[in-house]
């Protein structure tokens, strides 16, 4: 890259270009608009994201982001506290919570089992989660990992690791997108959608 | 010409490439290991659902690129709900794909690869036998031209009796020149059923002592030979 900016504007930008997505063009166009913003609208993004990284932690209990020892869900007496939904990331509590069909609390596995790039239970949250089942008054664990090959092995792993515990576990049921076409859809995920076929009510 | 070409394959692993796509590798029947980007893949509504996940087999219609080809079509050969329907078949299926990974050259073709791990996959969804994986990686050793020797000794030549396994010297040893890993009679039994064209008899063996022997020397000699650690054999063993 050109040195041709002053130094401190250049560092912006090699810090802007390291982010996601975010190609040498892109970090120049940010840092420009940066350098236009008022000085309050600038300092209010960068104490943003030092007061995000300063008091954002892991849920003690379920690995959730937190502010605190405990996440908001963790703290949230009104949940059902039997009930819990294994996810491989963070992200994927806002996904679930969305729906506003679960009650129950989480646990967060930091990831799936790859055993093609060597991620093994040892590298997740698997130790944590067969604690808390100990501990906790859990009834049923939903394993809510993703419907890809790494996360079906995980769900795997999981229920023939946890049922011996003597817990309910269940698995998220796989089935056609709304709003897509049957034509499109594969024969796993389409099996799979007429296994777990229901009656209409009527 | 066109770039677009009609292929068989199956995938063997998959890479997440920005926010929705996959790097998918496939090992194809006509035009050897090929790495292609399947747009959408990650999303809902992608018209290739499952298709795409390692172990499937699929046919796929491919764009050819400079570095990476473009998945344009996939169309399922076989299903994959079998392979993930327990613990053992998938991870059974995905020892196999790492295996062949490691040994499979990109844009090489490969028939014979092609059609032993078609055929591996199926033998796992239809018995998952705890002998398939050894079998396999055994096969595959043979089909690369490393055969092990177990009917005499590798140094001297004696007939027997055998005690001992070595994957460098690339067989068995007798008693005065063994070293290597100690092979037990059963265990040299099973070996050579594998290697003798007497696989369904190997497949039907039941879990035991030699059978865990013949699988720690099959990886123990598909490592030897790709100087590289598999990581998925061991990862579910005690699971």
């Amino acid at each position: 890259m050109s040195a041709s900016y002053t130094p401190v504007v250049q560092a912006l930008i090699e810090e802007f270009g390291r982010l996601p997505g975010i190609g040498p063009k892109s970090a120049q166009r940010i840092v420009f608009y940066l350098l236009k913003l008022p000085v309050d609208d600038a300092k209010r993004l960068a104490k943003a994201i030092v007061d995000a990284k300063e008091r954002v932690q892991f849920c003690d209990r379920c690995f959730n982001i937190a502010d605190g020892p405990l996440c908001p869900v963790c703290r949230d007496d009104r949940r059902d506290p039997t009930v819990v939904c294994v996810v491989e990331e963070p992200r994927d509590i806002v996904s679930v919570e969305r729906t506003g069909e679960f009650h129950g609390r989480y646990h967060v596995l930091m990831g799936a089992l790859n055993p093609l790039d060597g991620i093994g239970p040892e590298h997740l949250k698997v130790r944590e989660l067969v604690t808390r089942i100990g501990s906790d008054d859990i009834e049923e664990v939903i394993l809510c990992t993703n419907p890809n090959t790494e996360g079906e092995v995980t769900a795997l792993y999981l229920a023939r690791l946890l049922k011996p515990l003597g817990v309910r576990v269940t698995r998220l049921a796989s089935g056609l997108p709304v709003g897509g076409d049957l034509e499109y859809a594969d024969e796993l995920t389409l099996g799979r959608a007429l296994e777990g076929r229901r009656v209409v009510e009527t | 010409m066109s770039r677009l070409y009609r292929d068989t394959g199956v995938v063997l692993r998959t890479y997440k490439l920005g926010e929705a796509d996959r790097i998918v590798v496939l090992l194809t029947a006509e035009n050897g290991k090929v790495r292609a980007v399947a747009k959408g893949v990650r999303k809902t509504n992608s018209k290739f659902g499952a298709r795409l996940e390692p172990m499937s087999h699929v046919k796929v219609l491919l764009y050819r690129g400079r570095e990476l080809d473009i998945v344009s079509q996939a169309e399922s050969v076989e299903s994959l709900a079998p392979m993930l329907a327990s613990l053992d078949r998938a991870s059974r299926g995905i020892a196999t794909l790492e295996a062949v990974d490691m040994i499979a050259i990109e844009r090489q073709p490969n028939r014979r690869l092609y059609e032993m791990l078609v055929g591996a996959l199926r033998t796992i969804a239809a018995h998952p036998s705890p002998v398939v994986v050894p079998a396999f990686f055994w096969k595959l050793l043979a089909a690369e031209g490393f055969r092990p020797v177990t009917d005499r000794c590798v140094r001297c030549g004696e007939a027997g009796p055998l005690v001992a396994f070595d994957v460098g010297e690339g067989g068995t040893l007798c008693r005065a020149c063994r070293q290597g890993t100690p092979i037990s009679a059963p265990a040299l039994a099973l070996l050579n059923d594998i290697l003798g064209g007497r696989l369904n008899e190997a497949l039907a063996a039941d879990e035991s002592s030699a059978t865990h022997e013949v699988a720690s020397l099959a990886t123990h000699a598909i490592e030897h030979h790709v100087e590289r650690r598999l990581r998925a054999v061991a990862m579910f063993e005690g699971a």
